[in-house]
Order: structure tokens, then sequence, then C-alpha cells
């Protein structure tokens, strides 16, 4: 068969090295030029405790998502794998090990619960890595070794990556796990010569990786972080590791707090000192910063807040995605407590969008929510990052000198936008105080003070409006579906409209990444011109469509996926086709 | 009821099917170690040559499966088989649990000590993954040597000169005859290949393969050397019993069965090319090669694994398509 796509799995316990060869397998992708992007989903428990797996999509053509069914998987461990053969196509392929210790049941069996649309095909993986190696270790390498062969892949690209990945421990680490690949692809092609072929431009140009987490980080580097304050969560860790290796090189600062109320604290400090700060966290992390939040909102405190969102509520599902985060991030404070809230929906929006929200809030004086989630945080893709680097960027509203000599921290102003100094400035007096207070920060209760200083926050939702990025329409502008989606779930409608498309049906896509406050004309026109308006995410409650059916007055057909997975693309295309059907009649 | 069948080829899925027919309810598992759905083993030919269509080779669809309630474990080989316990054991350790048990597992093609080092330079033409490598392979071939006896072989010469292939055979009998009894053919097989511009060298034994630059060097036991770009080779051809090792089934050459098709062991039936049945008239054990064969002890054993009391009737003869001639084989006179 020839292939110009392929999706693999790689499913396993805890310390298999499952999270590696997704590693490896993205890094050799990237090397010859292919679009690649992978997942990986793991358990919350300590190694040798949990089922462990790494989807691959690799494809000569852009990927918005992980597209659907496996073309292969590699079952490392035979019972953690069973349930995974379900996602496999009709066609496609497993690979399973041979060298099981002791007898195994038929229920217990992975090769038991293959189904006759599905190849299977063994591999000695364990008694093969430890020919290599002598442990038990290089498993990983034996099953992508056998994946070469069998895709007619290049083995170079995979050698190469061996090297580079474990160039930092040693010529031997390296030569038994190149060891462990030769004897994986050897091993299928005497057993299994005949092989399928991928086929792609032998002359792209290498591709550049990255995560979610690792654009954001960058991007906040790049435009002027100075300080970062957090405490270890899943799926949000990765940011904290980048700024603390980062930060210091460029003079600036990260703190790993006590807890998450605490890294908050040191954010609104740090941005009270006149510095670029943020914290990263996730939902349970964001919970215990409400108040914090509030804070930021009423002392007008320049703060950026990353929730990478997981599965919810309490302590939830750690290593699993969902978008349930945006009701807390939207409406989660005391008061009339008003917060732009941001949504990227891939890596290049990571990057450019944590810029954005640098520049409003430094600009607005507001906290901003920038929503990531598990899927978009952790996954490793190819991707075109146009970088941006300018550390020494300001947009905080500086005062004249006339208003520095009378200093009014929060003056009222047309834009609701108040002068803006660091404590300790000459002639000028910085007060201010989590209190309702009067303009020039003293605490104050009146009702007219607390009507004028309210309404003076919220203006400033409405000037921010004039700086935002329109909302961008993808798809066919004369379709009769819309579509309405926010964050990684893009990606998957994305692909869904394609899949759409194939069938022949229309449809067009509005997506921005402001969630709050929004450019509503667009919007408005856009839902105007539907006939019927589908809004999917991976929440129970259609919390996007909630937002939108209060703030548009539209009825659309919403989908909740109480996400584990990322979105499958097939099932936004089936409810665009049941929509379709339903708009025939 | 649990029926379990070692072996996908004919004689394993016609009892498979018999088996269901009978009794709607009984569970059948069939364990075949090919990667593929079961196929017509004796339309590989007309496959090779594109007659016909891969889809046509098959004897059933992933939904006629289905539907007629057959569990098809594909790619898969037994180990070893407890009856005492009614266990069979496959390869990746897995244990499955038997009521009754059927071994149809064929036989193959295999290569003796000479030859053995030199495996990977032969290509062999007996299942459909060798005629689907063969596929891949044949259009860059214009010269082929076949070394071997048997139907088979005869089969594949005959398919090589189809499409246009250079054929040298080679055999150590002083005829080419294929082990086959020409009582219909006139004696002149032999004549008859050469006619069709067979190359036919007798008394000859292939002793050394070795990769050339533009194919393959071949030696024989008298110093002759000929080049080829292909080798198709094998000494002979036997039933597949290892998964019976270690048990206590009765076998010699292949396992030995009554006329009800059952085994040495109560439970376990046997049928097709891996048995010897014992034959009345000869007072002895004898292989009953070929399609007619399997498709009838195969719907007997599994008539007799739902209860009844069938016995096999030996065939005497096949016959088969000799590029457009027909030639009856008879096992013995």
């Amino acid at each position: 068969m020839k292939y110009s796509e392929i999706k693999i799995r790689f499913c396993g316990i805890a310390g298999d090295g499952i999270v590696a060869s997704g590693k490896i397998f993205a890094g050799a992708c990237a090397k010859i030029g292919l679009h690649v992007m992978v997942n990986n989903i793991y358990s919350a428990e300590i190694r040798g405790l949990g089922k462990s797996s790494a989807t691959i999509r690799f494809s000569t053509s852009k990927l918005y998502s992980m597209g659907d069914g496996l073309d292969l998987l590699v079952g490392m461990v035979g019972r953690e794998s069973i349930i995974d053969l379900r996602d496999v196509k009709p066609g496609g392929n497993v690979i399973y090990d041979t060298s099981t210790i002791g007898d195994v049941e038929e229920e217990e069996s992975l090769v038991s619960h293959i189904t006759p649309e599905i190849q299977g095909h063994s591999l000695p993986i364990k008694n093969l890595a430890n020919e290599a190696t002598g442990t038990n270790q290089g498993k990983n390498l034996v099953a992508i070794g056998a994946i070469c062969y069998f895709y007619s892949l290049p083995p170079d690209m995979f050698i190469d990556q061996i090297k580079t990945v474990f160039a930092h421990k040693g010529e031997h680490v390296i030569d038994v796990n190149i060891k462990a690949f030769n004897l994986g692809y050897e091993y299928f092609r005497e057993n299994y010569p005949l092989n399928n072929r991928f086929e792609f431009d032998k002359n792209a140009e290498p591709k550049t990786l990255t995560s979610g987490n690792d654009a954001i980080a960058k991007g906040a580097i790049d435009c002027g972080l100075k300080f970062f304050a957090g405490y270890p969560i899943t799926p949000a860790t990765m940011i904290m590791e980048i700024a603390a290796k980062e930060l210091p090189k460029l003079g600036g600062w990260t703190l790993q707090m006590e807890d998450e109320i605490a890294a908050i604290g040191a954010v609104l400090g740090a941005s009270f000192a006149g510095r670029r700060a943020m914290t990263a966290t996730s939902g349970p992390g964001l919970s215990l910063m409400s108040e914090m939040i509030n804070l930021s909102v009423m002392a007008e405190i320049p703060a950026i807040i990353v929730d990478v969102q997981r599965g919810g509520p309490s302590t939830g599902l750690p290593t699993k995605v969902e978008q349930g985060d945006l009701n807390i991030a939207l409406y989660g404070g005391a008061g009339d407590s008003p917060r732009v809230v941001m949504a990227p929906s891939n890596s290049e929006e990571c990057y450019s969008g944590i810029q954005l929200a640098f520049d409003i809030a430094e600009k607005y004086q507001t906290p901003v929510i920038f929503l990531s989630d598990l899927f978009l945080g952790q996954r490793i893709e190819t991707v075109t990052i146009k970088e941006n680097v300018d550390r020494d960027r300001c947009t905080r509203k500086k005062p004249t000198q006339e208003q520095l000599e009378n200093f009014q921290r929060y003056q009222i102003t047309d834009d609701g936008v108040s002068p803006l100094i660091v404590p300790g400035e000459p002639g000028a007096v910085y007060s201010t105080t989590g209190l309702e207070h009067s303009v020039t920060g003293n605490p104050n209760y009146e009702s007219d003070v607390h009507s004028m200083m309210t309404a003076k926050r919220f203006r400033k939702f409405e000037s921010i409006v004039a700086d935002l990025p329109h909302a961008v329409i993808l798809g066919d502008e004369t379709a009769e579906i819309g579509i309405a989606g926010w964050g990684s779930t893009i990606g998957s409608i994305l692909e869904g409209m394609e899949l759409a498309k194939e069938q022949g049906v229309k449809t067009k896509l509005i997506k921005s990444i402001m969630i709050h406050p929004q450019r509503e004309n667009l919007f408005r026109k856009f839902f105007a011109s539907c006939k019927r308006i589908i809004v999917p995410e991976m929440n129970h409650q259609g919390q996007y469509a909630a937002l939108l059916k209060s703030r548009y007055g539209i009825k659309p057909i919403e989908i909740h996926i109480p996400a584990v997975n990322p979105v499958s693309p097939l099932k936004i295309a089936q409810k665009i086709m049941e929509t379709n059907s339903e708009l025939s009649q | 009821m649990k029926h379990v069948i070692i072996g996908a080829g004919v004689a394993g899925i016609t009892a498979a099917k018999t088996i269901k027919e009978m009794n709607r309810d009984a569970e059948v598992v069939v364990i075949g170690d090919e990667l593929f759905l079961p196929y017509k083993r004796y339309l590989l030919t007309e496959f090779l040559c594109d007659s016909i269509k891969r889809d046509e080779l098959l004897f059933f669809s992933v939904e006629m499966l289905k539907e007629l309630g057959i569990k098809l474990r594909k790619g898969e080989y037994v180990k070893s088989i407890e009856p005492s316990e009614k266990v069979i054991k496959l390869h990746h350790s897995e244990v499955m649990h038997y009521d009754k048990l059927l071994i149809a597992t064929g036989g193959s093609p295999g290569l003796g000590l000479v030859l053995r080092p030199f495996k990977k330079h032969i290509s062999f033409y007996y299942s459909l993954y060798d005629t689907l490598l063969l596929k891949e392979k044949l259009p860059e071939v214009r010269k082929c040597i076949v070394y071997g006896d048997g139907v088979s072989c005869l089969d594949l010469i005959c398919v090589l000169c189809n499409l246009g292939k250079q054929v040298t055979y080679i055999t150590r009998e002083e005829r080419a005859t294929f082990g086959l009894d020409e009582i219909d053919f006139d004696g002149e097989l032999h004549e008859f290949l050469e006619e069709k511009g067979v190359e036919v060298i007798t008394e000859e034994q292939v002793v050394s393969i070795e990769e050339s630059e533009h194919g393959y060097k071949v030696e024989t036991i008298q110093q002759r050397m000929l080049t080829t770009d292909i080798v198709f080779a094998w000494d002979y051809y036997k039933p597949n019993i290892s998964c019976i090792e270690g048990s206590a089934i009765e076998k010699k050459l292949g396992i030995l069965v009554n006329t009800r098709l059952e085994t040495s062991e109560k439970d376990i039936y046997s049928a097709g090319d891996c048995v010897e049945i014992y034959h009345p008239n000869i007072k002895c054990y004898w292989i009953n090669f070929g399609l007619p064969n399997a498709l009838a002890q195969g719907e007997i054993a599994g008539k007799n694994m739902s209860g009844q009391n069938e016995e096999y009737k030996i065939q005497e003869a096949i016959v088969f398509d000799l590029m457009g001639k027909s030639l009856k084989a008879r096992w013995w006179k």
C-alpha cells in the first residue's frame, strides 16, 4: 500500500519509553520535512503503575489535529492495549510483543481481540531489546525499527535522531539503541518482507518542532517576560521549567512558590514593581488564584495567568484534556470583575497570542487569562513560528509630567486607562488597594465612587476592542452551515470541515483568539449569514456556546464532548452531515 | 461447546462452516498462520497472472465471517497442544481452551540441509504472501530456475511459462514427472514441457546459490554454473505438524487419523494435507494432498465434531489443468 499520511500509537506502561518513542519519531519526521503531530497520554501515577501512550501522526500535508483512526497500534504491553484496538482503522495494523513471560488467558490477550479487519504482526520486542541492550530498555527502538521497515521509511532519519536524543548519555547508550532499532528492522525485513510505501518529497526542508507550552514560554520571553512565579502542576509545569532555564540568562527571575496563591501574589508584586510577569497553572490552580486575580482587577495591576486546562472539576483528570475552565476564567471572581480571556488554537497562536496578551495586560492594566489546554500545551508539532523578539517593549501608559506632579493612580480617563508608574518614582505617591478606592487609590466606599470606578474598569474593555485582532473566517463564505469554535478544538473542526467538503457539504468557521472581549460586529454578521450554527467544544456544559448565546442571541447546535482525548474530526463531520440533511429536507 | 480449528485453509474453513451450519450456537474459532482472510490457494496462479482480482480469492469476506459467527484469528500459530487439559498455547503464550479441536494445518514445501543456507536467495510460491511478493518481483524477471518436485512445482512452471518467462527446470529424476502417474498424459509430460520452451535439466541437484550483480549464480552438483534472475527451490513437501510436538497425538510423517478423522487423542480431529489416513485397501496410512480431499475431509471433520458419525472415502486422483491440457494425477494405481 502507498501512504502519504500515517497515524501510529505506541501503547505500554510508564517506563516503557513510550514518550521517548513519540519524541524520536517527531524529531525524525521533522528532519526530513514531514508535518508531524504527537500526543502523549499517560497516567497521573508514577513509573510502572499506569498506562502510557504516544500517538504520532505524520504527513506530507499540513496537520491541524490528531485526526481519526490509527493505521498502526504498537502494543508493548498486551492487556493495556486492548482498549486501543477500537481506534485502529479497518485495514489497519497491530504490532504485538511475543516475548511475554508466562501464560496469558485468552480474554487478557491483546491478540485475541484483534478482529479480522485488522492485521496483527508479531515481534519479540522485549527479547530483541534484551539482545541489544542487555536490559528491558530499548523496546521502543525495536518497535520503531520494525515500523521503519514496514512503511519503507529511510532508516537514517531514525539513526540520526537516536544519536541526537541520546547524545547526552554517551556512545554506549547510542550504540545499543541503534542496535535495538536494527534488530527490529531486520526482524520485520525477514518475517514481513512485503512492506508498504510512505511516499514523500525527499528534498523537503527540515521543519521546526514545538509544543504549545514551549511556544507560550518562548513567546513570553521574546516579548519581555522578566518574572515568572508558579507552582508545579500537570500539564503546565513545562512552562515554568523553560522560564527557570531561560529567564536568568536574560536578567529575569523564576520563582517556584509554595502554592498557586503565593505564585499569583508574587506575579502581582513583580508587575506592581514594573516587570512583565506571568504565572502558568491548570484548573485547580486557577481556582486557588481567583481571589488574587480579583486583586489584579481591582488594583489594575497587569498580570498574565496561563491556564493549561485539564479534565476537572477538582483534581479531576490531571493527564487528560478538557476545555472546562472557560466559565471560571470568565466569571470566576467576586463582584463585577472584568478580565480578558484569550484562547489560542495552535502553537503558532500560543507564541503570537501570549505576546498580544502581554501587550493588552500592560496597556489596559488588567489580568489576562490565557486558556490553553493539555492537548495543545503538550502536543509536539511541526510549526512555522514567525519570531518577534522585542524584550524591551513597553505598553504601559506613562503619566505626563503634569500628571506625575499631582499623581492620581486611578485617574478617570476616557478610555478607562489611568497613567501607571512604579512605586517609589520620585515626586509621586502610588497608593493602591484591593478595597474600592478613589482616584488617588485611597479606600473609599461611597456609592457614587464605586459606580464611577466600576464604570472605569469596564470602560477599559470598550477601549480594548479597538486593539483586538479581527476574528478569522475560514471555509466557504457562501455556506449555510457555520461553525464557531475555540482553542485546540479548532484543529479538529478544520479537518471535520474538510471531511464534509469531500462529501460535497460546504461550511464556514469563525474563530478568534479573543474570547472576551470580542470584536462583535464580525461575529454578528457571520451568525446572520448562517442557517445553522454548530458549536463543538470539549466540556459537558457547552460553556462557549452559552457565552455566544447570551452575547449574540443565537441558538446553536451544540456538541459537548467532556474529553479525554482530542476531539475526533469525524464526529464533527458527522454532525455537519446530519445538519445538512436536516437543512435539505 | 467451543470448537477450535487450527488452520484456515480449505479443510479448516470447510469444517468451521459445516459446524456452524449444523449448530448455529456453536462457538467456532479458526486460527490461521497467514496474515489474510481465508483464501483459495488453488486460485493463486490465476491471481498471479491477473486473471482474477484479490477479492475473488477469498472464501469469506469479513462480513460473511461475522454473519456465520466464526471467529478468525489471523497471523497466529499454535505452539503446543495439551490434550489432557484441553488447551492449546499460541506463539505469544496465550492459552485457549477447547471442547473439540481440529488440526488442519496443511503441508508446505521445505528445504533440506544443502539448500537451507541459501534460503534468503530462494523465492517460494506457496502462499498468498509469496504470491504478493512475486507480483512485485516478476516484472523485473526474465530468467527463472525452478528446482524441486511435485504438483505445485509443475504448477509454478506453468504459470511462469504463461507469463512469458524463460524457465529452466532442474530435477534429480531421469525425467520430469513431478512424482505423478501420467496415465492420462501418454507418459510425455517431460516432452510436453520442452515443447513449451522449458529447459529441463535432469539428474542434477542445486548445491549453491549466490547473489550476483544481476541476479543469482546457481551451481549444481555436477558443477554446472547457471545464471538467473530468480530461483525457486524446495526439497520436499511435508505436513505442518510442529504444533503437536510434545503431545501424545500419534504421528508418522503426518498426523495419524482413522476414517472418521479422529486422532489418537479424544476430541481432537485432523484433516487435510497434514494427515495420514488409514487406508483399508492398502492396509497402511496414506497422505491425500489436494483440494478435493481437503474439502471432503473438512466437511466430514466438521460433521463428526458436531456429533455425527461419517467416514471419509479416500480419493484416488486429482485432475488439474496443465497449460490447456487436462492432467489426472493418481496417488496409486
